[in-house]
């Protein structure tokens, strides 16, 4: 680029930065479709800054600094609460979100955020079993994966909540639990199942449960959907049968952001039948929006796995926010776990 | 050098003792809680692994990387040729490189499906997702820092004293290792010390070759600032290390020293 060009580009920029109002949005990384943003931006006339975060903590250390520079978030259930006790969560204002009807059974009045006062549901999934159909014993509770004729074909999740609610579960007690004498007992489950395991592993695992080299695997909803999609006669997903965990992401605007009204323009947008219906598609995981899912094609919107059914997820649990205490005793069990 | 080094260290300091935010950050008092709890043998095992882990990486590294410089020193006109060979690794990312292996060492990768179609297994051998296979990695992650360093003492060596060894009778082989490896010395220092010290912290190589089942200190840490948001505990397991990488950097220079 020579240098008139260079001056001519900044000149552009700067020109449109006048008159555009900028909109500032840090979501997770694939979590829209490719047209989600441009749309916006053409219809709204505002132009877009949208950034991507690979896990919570690391969106929630930036916000937490109360000068982030970002207008909409997309926080996990589990950490509303504390965001909105932290003073970190602007109230939405009813008002201007006309579609927020779309809504429908639980997410209209979620645990998290009853009355959905400072978030809307974004996406959502479950925590289960894939795995592949004909292996023995054929996986339908979370006590299957430590069974020894699976001994080096199963793998867990890397990730400590998942793996404590699978054992707590197994155990009968709650996925959130913080009493003390529960999670040794879960995390010294965890320890006989161990040497059974092939490897903790997170979204890497569909390709391995494709090739064939994991038969039982705990995974995410959306980890299990694209596998199964890619190999629909051999692979299966379970919810299982002691319970198991729910997650959802939610769309929040922050307090420090002053411009409100955009990110409100913004909400509302994300929450149209045919954007929320995009979005579910391109992020393959389901959506809350109950508006969105009826314009999805039969097949997604039938699809036992995103979407199994009331009966089945009255089993889930929601995940919640830790307590000081508990989160340090989750963390050194966890270290004890992996240096087994 | 004050601003990228005594800065960000200065906080890490600072951080460590301080108290936990219950949603990450650090808050007050002050406290040497983060460093008591570090006396916990469970930590002090993983220092231990995590110190032989990348002791074993450097042993090996250099023991391959010696012959390797040895060649490319003595190969006249195309010695650029193969010390650009040995850096085209570093055009990729080395997360990318990983992934690599991880395709190669599967039960259905390269190795195992060549070997079992020559008829020469029956059942995939269990090439990932051990400690052999984070080994794996980090020798070859980390060759080409003992390659570089080795490559140029040997090419400043002079040939004329390999001439005066065998002129007094020693066989190449006994030359070899009684004066060219032992000239070399401050080359092998400098690669031991490249090595070692990144692969103490290194958490890449462990979570993907060894599917998480195996934690090194640099996966302990990693998870302070992730899952457990805890800072300042990840913060004062980071002084140990740096203290630990600092020890052994200065013993390495005081021998260096004594031998001159």
């Amino acid at each position: 680029m020579n240098r008139r060009v260079f001056l001519l580009g900044a000149a552009a920029a700067a020109a449109c930065g006048k008159t555009k109002p900028r909109l500032n949005v840090y979501n997770w990384s694939d979590y829209a479709a490719p047209d989600t943003i441009p749309n916006f931006e053409r219809e709204s006339g505002l132009r877009v800054r949208y950034g991507t975060y690979e896990s919570a903590p690391e969106m929630l250390a930036k916000v937490m600094t109360g000068n982030s520079g970002w207008d909409v978030v997309f926080p996990a259930a589990e950490i509303v609460p504390p965001m909105i006790e932290m003073g970190l969560l602007q109230k939405l204002d009813h008002s201007r979100l006309p579609h927020l009807n779309v809504f429908e059974g639980i997410f209209r009045n979620p645990p998290w955020d009853p009355r959905l006062e400072y978030t809307i549901p974004y996406l959502d999934g479950t925590t289960g079993i894939l795995y592949r159909r004909g292996i023995a014993p054929e996986p339908g509770s979370w006590a299957d994966l430590w069974d020894a004729r699976l001994r080096g074909k199963m793998t867990m999740l890397d990730d400590p909540p998942e793996v404590f609610a699978a054992c707590l579960k197994r155990l009968g007690d709650s996925i959130n639990s913080g009493d003390p004498d529960q999670l040794r007992a879960a995390a010294r489950l965890a320890l006989a199942q161990k040497p059974l395991l092939r490897a903790y592993l997170n979204a890497e695992v569909r390709d391995q449960v494709i090739a064939g080299d994991v038969w039982a695997a705990q995974a995410w909803a959306v980890t299990a959907g694209q596998a199964i999609a890619a190999a629909p006669d051999r692979l299966a997903y379970c919810l299982p049968r002691e319970g198991f965990a729910r997650y959802c992401d939610t769309a929040a605007i922050l307090r420090e952001s002053r411009r409100a009204e955009e990110a409100h323009r913004f909400l509302d947008y994300l929450l149209r039948p045919e954007v929320g219906a995009s979005i579910a598609q391109a992020a393959q995981t389901a959506t809350p929006n109950a508006a969105a899912r009826r314009l999805l094609p039969a097949k997604v919107r039938e699809n036992p796995v995103l979407y199994p059914g009331e009966e089945a997820l009255a089993r889930g649990e929601w995940f919640a926010a830790q307590t000081a205490a508990s989160q340090k005793l989750r963390d050194r069990l966890w270290t004890q776990i992996k240096s087994a | 050098m004050l601003m990228t080094l005594a800065v960000p260290s200065a906080i890490v300091c600072a951080y460590s003792l301080l108290s936990r935010g219950a949603y990450g950050g650090v808050e007050r008092p002050w406290t040497l809680e983060n460093f008591r709890l570090l006396a916990d043998p469970m930590y002090l095992r993983i220092f231990f692994r995590s110190l032989w882990m990348a002791a074993a990486a450097a042993v090996l590294c250099i023991g391959l990387a010696f012959p390797l410089a040895l060649f490319i020193a003595r190969s006249g006109r195309r010695k650029n040729l193969y010390l650009s060979l040995v850096i085209l690794p570093f055009w990729t990312s080395f997360l990318i490189r990983i992934y690599a292996w991880m395709f190669l060492l599967r039960d259905t990768g390269l190795i195992n499906t060549v070997l079992r179609a020559a008829g020469l297994i029956r059942q995939p051998l269990p090439l990932l997702y051990n400690d052999g296979a984070v080994l794996l990695g980090l020798v070859y992650g980390f060759l080409p820092f003992a390659v570089l360093p080795l490559y140029a003492t040997l090419e400043r060596l002079d040939p004329t004293l390999l001439e005066a060894a065998a002129d007094l009778g020693a066989k190449p082989l006994e030359a070899l290792f009684r004066v060219t490896v032992p000239l070399c010395a401050p080359g092998i220092r400098a690669a031991a010390i490249l090595i070692f010290v990144p692969c103490l912290g290194t958490y890449l190589a462990s979570d993907l070759l060894g599917g998480s089942k195996t934690i090194l200190i640099g996966n302990v840490i990693q998870n302070q600032f992730t899952a457990a948001r805890d800072w300042p505990f990840g913060a004062a397991l980071s002084v140990v290390l740096m203290m630990i990488a600092l020890a052994l950097m200065w013993a390495a220079r005081r021998q260096g020293e004594e031998l001159v």
